[in-house]
This record gives structure tokens, sequence and C-alpha cells, in this order.
């Protein structure tokens, strides 16, 4: 058994050398986990940053007008006189925090009625199917406003639209991961060999069939946040001071010609969270499948 | 007998091609019966699509047939006794022999230890091994999936399998896809003989590795045979594979069981159509004059040919055989119309009817002498003519009688059982 543990922790390893061998993988971590940090920041001591409001956005209505990028300012203001930098490092915790929320609802809930219907089958997974199928037919952005609408105008509300929005993209992908994996002759084989079904279950089909949906779900957290950001750019959003990347950017909007750098900054911290998102995501896939580390 | 199948039939449902039509059945195993013996080799052949590894998975239960059954460790006296009652008919009796040695009729506890004394090796080692699990894991799993016996004594049992396929005992912690094709082949038999079946399918076992290493595990497989008296059905499309091991060699086709006998008078005497077809295709030394090359291809299951199933691609078919209106249509169309378009008139059509008759129209004066003369001369080219029974002129359109046909049974002959009417003997008197 001492083989075994040791047997292990060369696994352990031997993922980390896989994964650190993917370098851009290993750019897409660190901008991750500097997000992630100034998101924990936020939350517990933003005084570090010498911020203190987090959850508004503070307004200079003396001078609205955005001024350019100094050492007061170092990314500049945007309309009406809200310092970019500080704004950013606030909406930050927010973004990330809403989009780890929508991703984890819809994910769990895509991945567990994916999985019941690839297993009950019949007209269970008929019905299931069907109700996806509604749901691609409309473009999300109008059903997550239009959900959205009905709910109400906050963030959590805003949230769960979008996660009601996305549970049958999981459940389309782990339904067909479930099914496809039933399918190979190491289930049978096991068959053959007199495991039971709900062991069969979850000692071969979801481990071979939950990786790639992980992986899905790792990559879309930056497709999830992009989202977000746009219902807060189009004006889907609880009031005028929530910090929000997208808001933020819809905020600089009309100083675009004479002040690009209201909407650049902003709509940078945005898409530079995606990219590291999906370079992480590739990093991942190297290391959860058997046969990219030999 | 270790395992006897009797009158086993699996027949799949296909969905229909329509929303609302009927579905479809496939019949791929029908009214099979096998028997293997303590420790004997039986080897089932035939071609892709003629149902051995449907067959093979329903001797171990992994799927549930259609009809018939599968006994396990059923003493020779009582399968007798059981072939008595299914030839007299009396279900009753043939029931209680069921309730007690069906394999299907199993539950709980006793179905577990059926299964552990039986276990399958499957065709590709690439797919039949989980890439998620590590040797130990993969070999050990049927020891404690079938409670026999404990964790901490499954470690040494797994050592012992190891060295018992010949790999070091470090392989135990490597994961599927650090093996080599022999050496996951390896691995996939030490986890079929895990709990020391008593019966063991291996379904292709060697068709996926290369050849060189394809003896070696012959050969082990051979060895562990000699060592521990395992029953056997290997299935596979090798003749050779089949002459080295089995010592039954049972030949399939479509779903039925052809030509079933001892290995040294199927596969060196032959004696039925398909398989003197199948024999004389393995490619060898020796240039054979009288090789028999199969015309078209494995009949459709859903709808198989009436009477043999073989008769339309039979070398040595004869009237009897299940030839129908359309397939004497086909051959007769050539001929009125191509070969020997020039001994009739254009107009002459060759048509079916609905009730199954075949009737030639628009046929001038004399014409019936000249087909009567062309079918006689063509009968040894074109099987299907010899069910033609004789013709009869109605005004303008001859019709043509044809022959009833027959079913072939399992025959006697030579020392093997042979499903064909050559062999029928008395029985056909039609």
């Amino acid at each position: 058994m001492n083989q075994e543990r040791a047997k292990r922790w060369d696994n352990t390893k031997l993922s980390i050398r896989v994964f650190l061998a993917n370098r851009t993988a290993l750019v897409g971590l660190i901008i991750v986990l500097i997000y992630v940090a100034d998101a924990l920041i936020m939350q517990f001591d933003p005084g570090l940053l010498g911020i203190t409001q987090v959850n508004t956005l503070v307004p200079n209505f003396t001078n609205p007008v955005p001024l350019p990028p100094s050492w007061a300012h170092p990314f500049g203001t945007t309309f009406p006189g809200v310092d970019l930098y500080t704004s950013i490092l606030k909406a930050i915790r927010i973004d990330l925090f809403y989009s780890i929320l929508v991703v984890a609802v819809g994910s769990v809930a895509g991945a567990v009625i994916g999985v019941i219907s690839a297993t009950v089958g019949g007209l269970l997974d008929e019905t299931v199917m069907r109700i996806t199928d509604i749901f691609f037919s409309i473009p999300y952005l109008i059903l997550a406003l239009a959900i959205g609408f009905i709910l109400g105008r906050s963030l959590m509300y805003m949230s769960l639209a979008l996660a009601l929005v996305w549970w049958p993209l999981y459940a389309r992908y782990t339904r067909s991961q479930t099914l496809s994996t039933k399918e190979f002759t190491y289930v049978e084989a096991a068959r053959a060999s007199g495991v039971s079904r709900t062991r069969i279950m979850f000692r071969h089909i979801l481990p071979n069939a939950l990786p790639p949906v992980f992986i899905q779900i790792s990559l879309d957290l930056g497709s999830i946040m992009v989202i977000f950001s746009t219902l807060a750019f189009i004006g889907f959003i609880a009031n005028a001071k929530v910090p929000e990347l997208g808001y933020l950017t819809s905020l600089g909007l009309n100083y675009v010609q004479t002040a690009p750098w209201a909407v650049i900054f902003p709509g940078v911290a945005i898409t530079v969270f995606a990219l590291a998102v999906n370079l992480l995501g590739d990093g991942l896939r190297d290391v959860i499948d058997p046969r990219r580390r030999s | 007998m270790i395992i006897a199948a009797r009158r086993l039939t699996k027949e799949f449902e296909i969905k229909a091609n329509s929303a609302f039509g009927k579905p479809l059945r496939l019949r791929a195993v029908d009214s099979v019966d096998i028997q293997v013996e303590e420790g004997q080799i039986v080897g089932v052949v035939g071609e892709s699509g003629s149902g051995k590894s449907t067959l093979g998975r329903t001797l171990l239960g992994l799927l549930n047939p259609s009809a018939g059954t599968v006994f396990f460790d059923i003493p020779d006296d009582v399968l007798k006794e059981y072939d008595g009652f299914l030839r007299d008919g009396d279900a009753k009796g043939a029931a209680s022999i069921e309730m007690e040695y069906s394999i299907f009729k199993k539950k709980g506890e006793k179905l577990k230890k059926i299964r552990s004394g039986m276990n399958m090796v499957f065709q590709d080692p690439y797919s039949s091994l989980d890439p998620r699990m590590n040797v130990l894991s993969i070999i050990t799993e049927p020891l404690l999936a079938m409670n026999y016996m404990k964790p901490d004594k499954a470690f040494d049992r797994c050592m012992e399998l190891l060295e018992e396929v010949g790999l070091p005992s470090d392989f135990a912690y490597r994961y599927p896809h650090e093996l080599s094709g022999g050496q996951k082949q390896r691995v996939a038999l030490a986890r079929g003989m895990a709990t020391l079946p008593k019966f063991l399918v291996l379904d292709e076992p060697t068709s996926a590795l290369d050849v060189s290493v394809q003896a070696q595990i012959l050969s082990l497989l051979r060895k562990i045979r000699e060592k521990y008296h395992i029953g056997m059905v290997i299935i596979t499309h090798n003749i050779a594979v089949i002459s080295y091991m089995a010592d039954q060699v049972n030949v399939m086709y479509a779903g039925k069981i052809v030509e079933s006998g001892p290995k040294e008078d199927v596969i060196l005497n032959p004696v039925h159509p398909y398989t003197i077809a199948l024999i004389s295709a393995v490619p060898g030394k020796m240039v054979k004059p009288n090789r028999i090359i199969l015309k078209g291809d494995t009949p459709n299951l859903i709808n198989p040919p009436q009477g043999c199933v073989f008769h339309p691609r039979c070398p040595m078919a004869f009237g009897i055989c299940g030839w129908t209106a359309d397939e004497i249509a086909t051959d007769l169309k050539y001929l009125v119309n191509d070969k020997f378009a020039g001994s009739f008139n254009d107009k002459v059509v060759v048509s079916t009817g609905t009730g199954g008759n075949l009737v030639i129209n628009n046929t001038s004066a004399g014409d019936e002498m000249t087909l009567e003369r062309i079918i006689n001369d063509e009968k040894g080219n074109m099987k299907s003519l010899t069910a033609i029974e004789g013709l009869e002129r109605h005004g303008t359109n001859i019709e043509l009688k044809i022959k009833g046909y027959q079913v072939p049974k399992m025959y006697n002959h030579d020392g093997r059982k042979v499903s064909c009417l050559l062999y029928a003997g008395d029985d056909i008197k039609a």
C-alpha cells in the first residue's frame, strides 16, 4: 500500500509537470490567479490597495469628463469622474463571483440532469432533450434578458437568469459524454466481471465521462464573464453605482473618440480574463487526458 | 457440460424507417445449440455479421436471449433429459430443468456465484480496459465485485495472476496506455481468469494483435487451459486460430450453426458447402483447383432468405433449398432478355405475380421448347433454375411452376452435425 501512495504522489508530480510543460497554460493560470487574488483582497481587506467603498463607484460630479491616465489616476477616469483603476479592481470581484456562480449552478444542474437523462433514457430522456431544444432555439442573450426581466433587476437574478440559459448546454454535453462512455467495451467487461450497475456508473462511466465536462466548465468561465458584462453593458444592472466591468465600459462609450482609455481599460480587463481562462482550460485538458501524459 | 445452450435465439429491435412504422427485428442468433465440456475449447467461426459475438455474449448472460436458454454446470444426463423434453414438446419438464440450471433464472447471490464461474476476454484490448484504472484495479475488479475474496488478499492474487500471464509484478501500478497491445491482452486475460472461472468466452482474442504476439497469447491460453481445466469458447474468423486451439468447431452463418463437429473432421474434411468455401478461402501453399469463391454478400438478417439461409450464395444449391419467384426471375430475365435475347421476340417480359408465381408474358409459339432447353443447359451455372418444376402455356403467357422448399435441420453426417439438405437423406421426399 505504501507503494501505491508513492505512485499516487508520482502521479501528482506528473500532472504538474504535464501542466507546466504547456507555457501558455501557465500564463493563463497566473493571470487567473491574479484576478482571484484581487477578488479576495477586495472581499476581505480592500484597504490593502487603498480602496474604501468596495460595493459602489465613487463619482466626482465636479469634474465628470474623463481624464487621461496620470499618477493620480493610473488608468484615467471615466464619466462621471470615476477613477478607472480602483473601479476595475472593485469590478473584478463582482464579475468573478457572479460568473463562478453562473457556471457552478448551471453546470451542476446541467450535469446532474444530463447524467440522469442518459442513464434512465426513454421518455424522460426524450422530454429533457426537447426542453433543451427549446432553450437552444432562442438566442441566449434575449432569453437571459427576458428571464431577468421577469425575475427582477439585481445581480443575483441576473446570474440566475444566465444559469437558467446555460444549463441545457451542460445537460447536452454530459448526456452525450455519458452515452458514448456507456458503449465502451470496458463497461461490458465490467458487467462480465459481475460489477453492479451502480458501481459501473460510479467507477467506470462517470470518471470517464465527466472530465471533459469539467474542461468545458473551466473554458466557459471566461465566456460567461463576457456575457455577464454584455448584459450589464446594455444596461441590465441594478443601479447606476454598481462596479461592473461591462457597465464601466458603457460609461465611457459617449467619450470613446476623445477619451478611448475609458472604454479600453475595462474592456481589456474582460478580454484578458476570458483569454486566460481559455489557456488554462487547454492546460487542464492535457493533465486530465491519460493519453497526453505518457 | 459446463455450458450448454439450447435453441438460443437473440433478436434485436431496429427502429423503423418512418416514425410510425413497426420496429424491425434482426435475428442475430437463430436457435443455436452449443455445448462446452469442462476443459474443452470450442471454436465458433464465421464471417463478420454471422452472430458469433452475439452468441458469445448471450452465453454469458450479458445479453438476454429472445428465446431458448443457457445452462451452466449441468450434469450430462440432466441435459439429455432436457433434450428429450424438448423433442417431445414437454414444456413442463423442460421448465423444471430450466428453473434449476438456466443462468437466466438465477438471481442475487446465486447469480453472483455463477458470474464468478464465467468471464470474457474481448477482442480489442485497447478499449476493454478502463483508461482511468491501473492494472491492479483492473485485475482485482472481478474479485472484489463478486465478493470472491477480501481486498487485502486480492493484492496477492493480482501478483499471482500477473506472473501467470507473464507480466512483471511492477506492472500492477501501470495504466493501460503505458502497455503494448499484447501486454494489454495479457492483463485482460488475467482479469478474465481472476476468479478461476470454469468457463471463458474469448471474443477474437488475437485479431487486434500483431502476428508475433498472437502466437504468444494463443499458447498462453492453451497453457492456462491445461493447468486450470477451463472450458472455453473461442470466437474468431481466423481458421488458423481455430485449428490451433479448438477441440470442437462450430461454423456459423447468418445466425445459424451450419456445421458442428470435432476439429479434425470439420477443418480437414468439411461437408457443408459454406464450410467448404470458408476453408478453401484460407491462403496456403497449395493451389486449390476446386476452390469455391462465394459471390454476393451475407444475407440481410432482418429479412433472411427463405428455406436455407445460405442458398442464394450456395454453389451446390438445388431445387428445394428455398428459391423464391423473385430470385428465379432475376436469373431468367438475364437469360431471356440478355444472354439468349436472339431466341425470343423483343416484347418478352419476365414478371412475378402477387401470388408468388412466375410468368413470362408475350411469348411466341414454340418459345417453351427453347426455354426448356435453355433452363436445362444453364441449370449447372444458375442454381435457381433447378427450382423450376415445369412450364405451362396460357395463351401468349408461359407460367413456370416452382418447387416447394424445405428448411434444413441438423443432420448427422460423417461424425458431425450439418445443416444442409444435401445430407438430409430420407428426410426429404417432397
